[in-house]
């Protein structure tokens, strides 16, 4: 597989990941917790809840794939690899991480409001869990390019090759 | 088939320094082994000690794993023992060598008397025979059968049924080479009588190519530059007019007469940088190695097109080969030199280095493979960087202002990608991206081998 091949996949996983998370988000959301915030909800029932849900789904895994795609772009065309030091950016992964953990409780607890839909500490560790463990740490584990690709934590345990 | 390459005198100690990154370079024909045998009187001579240094590193990385579909230290190298051969001895004049204590007063002592000046006979011959080919060509013809385990070695290669190639390589202007081209080669071909039709001796004489001023010891005897051109007429008219013993004779030189450092008389100080006339004469012995066993009779002499510049157009081989040899080294002194200190010092982490996490596992970096690999393209790039920046003559091979040497780095990245002077995309990010793609090799290529022969790959344009 070539490079131009291998970064067009890896920009089409990070699209597929992004819809996967965001109906992954909605779909527990709404069967772990979404009748008991509805009832809880003024003036709101269970399926007007649901699509004010969907939209602070779509929205959180939307900014949410944007810091494992700035990741992946700054990776594979910003960050270059010609000298010994200043190798691996881990630190810039860590911080878009904690980017992800800030998008993934800050979008509910900021967008909720405004869409008049209440939330629980269920929804938000779901959203943690979703958006910042598997939008962005375990995918950018698969989609980080090659000179990068053990940056992420815990990359070793998956792509390593002998 | 084997290729014996004979470095005779401090001049062709320097070719051998060509000759040993060349056969590393993999720019030497097939896969034969090359047995490397230097003769030298002034055994502690700077030159002799920087070739053996480099030698002596690849003897210890040749057997590296990198595979046999890799031209990448294709050819092993096994050096022939006593190395170098001194014929002198130690403190030993003329006159103990040729004993002529037991000869004097008898007519061969007269003749010998009238033949050498004191001055010759009393000098100590320690650092060399001093830019008098007459001692030499004494000492090597008595010393030669006794102390030398050349014509055994060879021998035994030959009784074995293997056929040999045999290069001579020393300068026709000095002492030691002068006189060790034409002895040599007749007690070889003398000694080897009987295996005529199994070998092939070819043997480059080096002519004028550097100038010195000694120093002013007046009553002491050593080489001067000023007997250099008499010196050499006197030897080509022995060659042509004597039987030429060479089966292919090379010669080179150059019009310029490049001034070496400080004047030395020999020993350790000898140490003179590397010259562009040095790697033409080890690409001789390379065009030789590939000739038929039985071709007729040749003298060979190449031109280069521009009188003051040498260019890869003058260059009489692979160059695509060369050149990625130089930028797999160059690569490594930059990119994986400074990551392995750095490894062993604890101050890095490896997660940085993909290639390091993939390749290296199980391979210990302190182990004298890759200890005496990364010493090796130290004495590359110091030996690239001399013939590069040679007084008085422009050399366009490899862009010397990209690196420094002593350590060796990389000063200028930006001209990595063209280092041969042609555009390539091949940026040392490029490299490094490279090296983290999927490699598959054969089960035979494992370890640091394994890890070089995938550096030496992505170089490839």
């Amino acid at each position: 597989m070539n490079r131009t091949t291998r970064t067009i996949i890896k920009i089409f996983l990070i699209a597929a990941m992004t819809v996967a998370c965001a109906a992954a988000a909605y779909y527990l959301g709404s069967n772990v917790t979404g009748h008991a915030l509805a009832t809880a909800s003024d003036n709101m029932n269970y399926s007007r809840w649901q699509e004010k849900f969907f939209a602070l789904s779509r929205a959180t895994a939307l900014i949410n794939g944007l810091c494992a795609l700035l990741w992946f772009l700054l990776a594979r065309f910003f960050f270059t690899v010609d000298e010994a030091t200043g190798m691996g950016k881990r630190i810039i992964w860590f911080a878009l991480l904690m980017a992800s953990l800030a998008i993934s409780l800050g979008v509910p607890h900021f967008y909720a409001p405004l869409l008049g839909i209440k939330l629980n500490g269920i929804i938000f560790v779901l959203f943690a869990a979703i958006f910042t463990g598997l939008g962005y740490w375990l995918l950018t584990i698969f989609t980080t390019p090659l000179a990068f690709k053990y940056t992420p934590l815990a990359s070793q345990l998956f792509r390593r090759r002998i | 088939m084997s290729y014996y390459f004979v470095s005779i005198g401090g001049t062709g100690a320097k070719v051998m320094e060509s000759l040993t990154h060349l056969c590393i370079a993999g720019l030497l024909p097939d896969n034969e082994r090359l047995y490397i045998a230097a003769i030298d009187p002034d055994v502690g001579n700077g030159n002799l000690e920087r070739t053996s240094t480099a030698l002596n590193n690849f003897a210890v990385f040749q057997s590296l794993a990198v595979g046999n579909d890799t031209p990448l230290f294709k050819n092993k190298i096994s050096i022939v023992r006593p190395f170098p051969w001194n014929p002198t001895g130690h403190d030993k004049t003329l006159d103990d060598l040729i004993e002529f204590y037991h000869h004097s007063r008898s007519p061969i002592g007269n003749l010998y008397e009238v033949l050498y000046t004191k001055k010759e006979r009393d000098t100590t011959l320690n650092e060399g025979f001093r830019g008098h080919p007459s001692i030499g060509a004494a000492v090597l013809a008595k010393k030669f059968e006794d102390g030398s385990k050349l014509t055994a070695q060879i021998e035994k290669v030959i009784s074995e049924g293997d056929a040999v190639k045999i290069f001579l390589a020393g300068s026709v202007f000095g002492g030691t080479g002068a006189a060790g081209l034409p002895t040599i080669a007749r007690l070889l071909r003398n000694n080897l009588v009987d295996y005529a039709d199994r070998i092939l001796i070819g043997g480059v004489l080096i002519l004028p190519y550097f100038s010195f001023t000694p120093i002013d010891k007046l009553d002491e005897l050593f080489a001067r530059s000023e007997n250099f051109l008499p010196n050499t007429k006197a030897a080509l008219k022995y060659y042509s007019e004597k039987e030429n013993l060479f089966d292919a004779t090379y010669f080179v030189g150059d019009t310029v007469m490049t001034p070496v450092g400080e004047f030395s008389v020999g020993s350790a100080n000898q140490r003179n940088e590397a010259h562009i006339v040095e790697l033409y004469a080890a690409l001789a012995a390379a065009d030789f190695y590939s000739r038929p066993l039985h071709a007729p009779k040749i003298f060979k002499y190449i031109c280069h097109h521009e009188r003051d510049k040498f260019s890869w157009n003058d260059f009489p081989a692979s160059a695509e080969r060369f050149v990625q040899f130089a930028r797999f080294i160059f690569a490594y002194v930059h990119l994986i030199k400074p990551v392995l200190l750095d490894l062993m010092s604890g101050s890095a982490k490896a997660y940085k280095y993909p290639w390091f996490v993939d390749f290296f596992d199980g391979v210990d970096i302190t182990a004298p493979d890759v200890v005496n690999f990364t010493f090796y393209a130290e004495a590359f790039a110091a030996w690239l960087k001399q013939i590069e920046t040679l007084n008085g003559r422009e050399v366009f091979l490899i862009d010397s202002a990209m690196f420094e040497a002593n350590p060796a780095k990389i000063v200028d990245k930006k001209l990595f990608a063209t280092l041969d002077g042609s555009k390539s995309n091949l940026t040392l990010h490029e490299i490094f991206y490279r090296l983290t793609e999927p490699f598959k090799a054969d089960s035979s290529v494992k370890g640091f081998g394994k890890f070089l022969r995938r550096l030496y790959d992505v170089c490839a344009v």
